[in-house]
């Protein structure tokens, strides 16, 4: 089957959706409880959307397309509430994070949908231990080509959200010395990673993606688990780097960010992408889930090293003037604070645990700034 | 040489048929996923069947240990209620508190029939409305259940238990008004008892976690605290001649209240639960007496249908207001069946408090007892089964 037609949308809309963690409130380890919880909300118009996910302990949730920052929080905060609501109703917690700490993968049950049936089977313990939580961003393209300039350009910008949105410095019990562990679960699939250097969708389209449909290696764009990929269906190019942040506050914050950025970068006034760009990309991103903000990336146009706390405020002071533009200051200054001050989420996780000495206490937090807002 | 022989194969019965129980146990769950607490009854029966010297009432210090493992399940099982959860779905709890009243008076009821003294059939109604900890418990961890079902399962669990012992406490009570006349008497063998063995409890949940922070290190694993101190809980409560059960429970649900973590790789207080739940439930079945089966099989079932009814029409009318599925309400209901061991040890430790309707009580049960310790872990195990709450789910 071809792929189909880029549906195209309006530049600059925005789409936000969020993999949630469901724990139990005794000992906080994950709880499959999806089926109870979405039993209870089909009972009531939800204010967004919500889905099952891969396991039992998990929900994913969906915002409808916005075009401001305002809104935008004004939605996710109503499904936050909508769903702890309905959590303290079954005795449920929710909680944000890339990562449960010391949930075990093989605890974890499945969920019944035959596509997930079949992921699991194909992929063995990997599915299971793809209990990993993400944000995933949409922007809105209003052509395809622009989707595939947008999505090239950004690859220099993707250790700015792998260390901002960094939430998941546990797993399996242990801190890992990563701030996001998550993406190393995401990098152990075999088409995850970065897109072909391809910049008009005709050739995307009718030529690569032709090419690997005939190999039989994948169906649809689903298959491809790619930091940011097409999604033509919306007429979008999706950001999946991001790992759940603690609040959907900063889950906010990191979706207008990407937004100001795409409205910077459709001005072309940057260089223009270029295969050589990818080089240094894998060695970036390693240094994002690593250190966070306090990895070295290099440059790909300059080859200078840099740490991506500078690189992140050196690019939101371009960025002034379209978060005016697009009334999302504040979302900017959640932003700056994050990377000049009080740091990402794993930082936050990290002290956690120094103060309690318990895993447990760390998703105990977690719980807790989902419901209450910024931390 | 004789004597000698008797003394060694006393000395050794009871070990042995814990190790058998233990073997029977792994190898039926291994083979039709019989719980393990199950065989332990079945093996248990047997040796009362055969009368293994040495498994009998008359040694001291049994019972103890007894209430010792029920006490570490009871706190367990506090450990796992969340008080809070009462205030957001306050169906919850209601459920519990009507369904235990209603039981209580449909047993109450229904005995009327079989000319039983009035005394007897208000104990049989009290101890109806418990639900065995024991037998839940253990059936949820074996099966590493979770979801709605097994939530309510566990906070039904610990209302029915609480309302239990303090219908039984007040039935004892009013058994020494009517018998002495003596309204001190009446009041210590009730309300003292319920309201001193909760505040014990509390007491040492709020002690125990605040002691824990003075530890410079908070890595090690907590579980051997809380078992010590849940012994320690089991002798006091026995020496003052309160319900180790009830302050046990207290103890768990304060303790959770101040924010301790047990990890849950402790659950069922691990190789040394195990241990003792063997124990507990073979020391259980041995209790029973065999030559009152026959005669009061047929009250058994009478009871256990009408016990049984009566929860699942309330997890049934619950479910909707409380945000679950009719279908996950009935199998609440139906997975809260087992009731012996707590209900057997409660008896015991009025038995030894002096009161004497126990011992009459306990054989009229003993048909009852016997099928609730067969097959209720039975069907609290495919109650959850059917809910879909179990890690091996059958699609």
């Amino acid at each position: 089957m071809p792929l189909e037609t880029f549906k195209a949308s309006d530049s600059l809309t925005m789409g936000v959706e969020l993999e949630l963690q469901l724990v139990n409130s005794h000992d906080f380890d994950l709880s499959s409880s999806a089926n109870d919880l979405l039993e209870l909300l089909r009972r009531k118009p939800f204010p967004g959307t919500v889905t099952p996910e891969m396991t039992q302990s998990m929900i994913e949730i969906a915002t409808d397309v916005q075009r401001e920052h305002g809104p935008l929080l004004a939605q996710l905060q109503a499904i936050r509430d909508t769903l702890v609501h309905a959590g303290d109703r079954l005795n449920i917690e929710l909680a944000g994070g890339g990562t449960h700490p010391f949930q075990r993968w093989f605890e974890q049950r499945i969920f019944s949908k035959p596509r997930f049936q079949e992921l699991s089977g194909l992929y063995g313990y990997l599915a299971k231990q793809f209990t990993v939580f993400g944000q995933h961003v949409h922007i809105g393209c209003a052509s395809p080509d622009e989707a595939l300039f947008l999505l090239h350009s950004l690859n220099r910008y993707v250790p700015h959200f792998i260390a901002l949105s960094a939430s998941s410095p546990f797993s399996q019990g242990v801190d890992t010395l990563f701030d996001s562990a998550r993406l190393n679960s995401v990098f152990a699939f075999p088409l995850s990673g970065r897109a072909p250097f391809v910049l008009s969708w005709d050739e995307f389209a009718n030529g690569y993606f032709t090419k690997m449909e005939s190999t039989g290696v994948v169906k649809s764009m689903k298959d491809f688990y790619w930091d940011i990929r097409p999604k033509p269906e919306y007429g979008t190019i999706e950001l999946r780097v991001c790992d759940t942040p603690l609040t959907v506050e900063r889950a906010a914050a990191l979706a207008c960010y990407l937004q100001a950025l795409c409205r910077h970068l459709l001005e072309r006034n940057e260089p223009p992408p270029e295969e050589d760009d990818y080089l240094v990309y894998t060695y970036n991103r390693f240094q994002a889930c690593r250190f966070g903000l306090d990895g070295m990336m290099v440059n790909p146009k300059t080859r200078e090293q840099i740490s991506i706390r500078e690189d992140v405020l050196a690019t939101l002071r371009k960025l002034g003037p379209h978060a005016q533009a697009l009334n999302s200051m504040a979302a900017l200054d959640e932003i700056e604070r994050t990377a000049a001050r009080t740091g990402n989420h794993a930082t936050f996780l990290r002290n956690r645990f120094k103060e309690s000495g318990s895993v447990q206490a760390v998703v105990r937090a977690s719980v807790e700034a989902l419901r209450s807002g910024p931390v | 040489m004789s004597t000698d022989f008797v003394f060694l194969l006393q000395a050794v019965a009871w070990p042995l048929v814990l190790l058998l129980a233990w073997f029977v146990g792994e190898r039926l769950h291994e083979r039709w996923q019989v719980p393990r607490v199950t065989s332990y009854v079945g093996v248990g029966l047997l040796g009362g069947l055969v009368n293994l010297p040495g498994l009998t009432t008359d040694i001291p210090g049994l019972p103890f240990l007894a209430n010792v493992a029920l006490s570490l399940v009871l706190f367990e099982l506090g450990y796992r209620i969340n008080l809070r959860w009462f205030r957001h779905n306050p169906w919850v709890l209601l459920q519990g508190v009507l369904e235990s009243i209603a039981t209580f008076g449909l047993i109450y009821w229904v005995t009327g029939w079989l000319n039983l003294p009035i005394d007897q059939r208000l104990i049989i109604a009290a101890l109806s409305v418990s639900a065995s900890p024991a037998g839940v418990v253990r059936v949820a961890n074996e099966l590493r259940s979770a979801g709605q079902a097994t939530e309510r399962v566990l906070h039904l669990c610990a209302i029915n238990c609480a309302l239990a012992v303090l219908a039984l406490k007040l039935v004892v009570g009013y058994w020494h008004l009517s018998t002495s006349g003596d309204l001190v008497m009446a009041a210590f063998g009730s309300v003292h008892v319920v309201a001193t063995s909760v505040a014990m409890g509390g007491l040492l949940g709020v002690v125990v976690p605040w002691l824990l922070r003075f530890r410079a290190s908070q890595a090690r694993d907590m579980t051997v605290v809380f078992a010590l101190s849940v012994l320690l809980l089991t002798t006091a409560a026995y020496g003052l001649r309160l319900s180790p059960l009830l302050a046990a429970l207290a103890f768990g649900i304060v303790a959770r209240e101040r924010r301790v973590h047990l990890t849950n790789a402790q659950r069922d207080f691990g190789t040394a639960g195990d241990l003792l739940a063997v124990f507990l439930f073979v020391y259980i079945a041995s209790l029973l007496d065999w030559a009152q089966v026959a005669s009061t099989l047929w009250l058994g079932v009478l009871l256990i249908a009408v016990r049984t009814a009566s929860k699942v029409a309330f997890g049934l009318a619950a479910a909707r207001l409380s945000g679950i599925t009719e279908r996950k309400g009935v199998l609440t209901g139906l997975a809260l069946t087992p009731m012996s061991a707590f209900a057997i040890l409660l008896l015991e430790q009025s038995r030894l408090m002096g009161f004497e309707p126990a011992v009459a009580v306990l054989s009229v049960l003993t048909g009852m007892m016997l099928l609730q310790e067969l097959l209720g872990p039975v069907i609290t195990q495919r109650a959850l089964r059917a809910a879909r709450e179990t890690h091996v789910t059958k699609e």
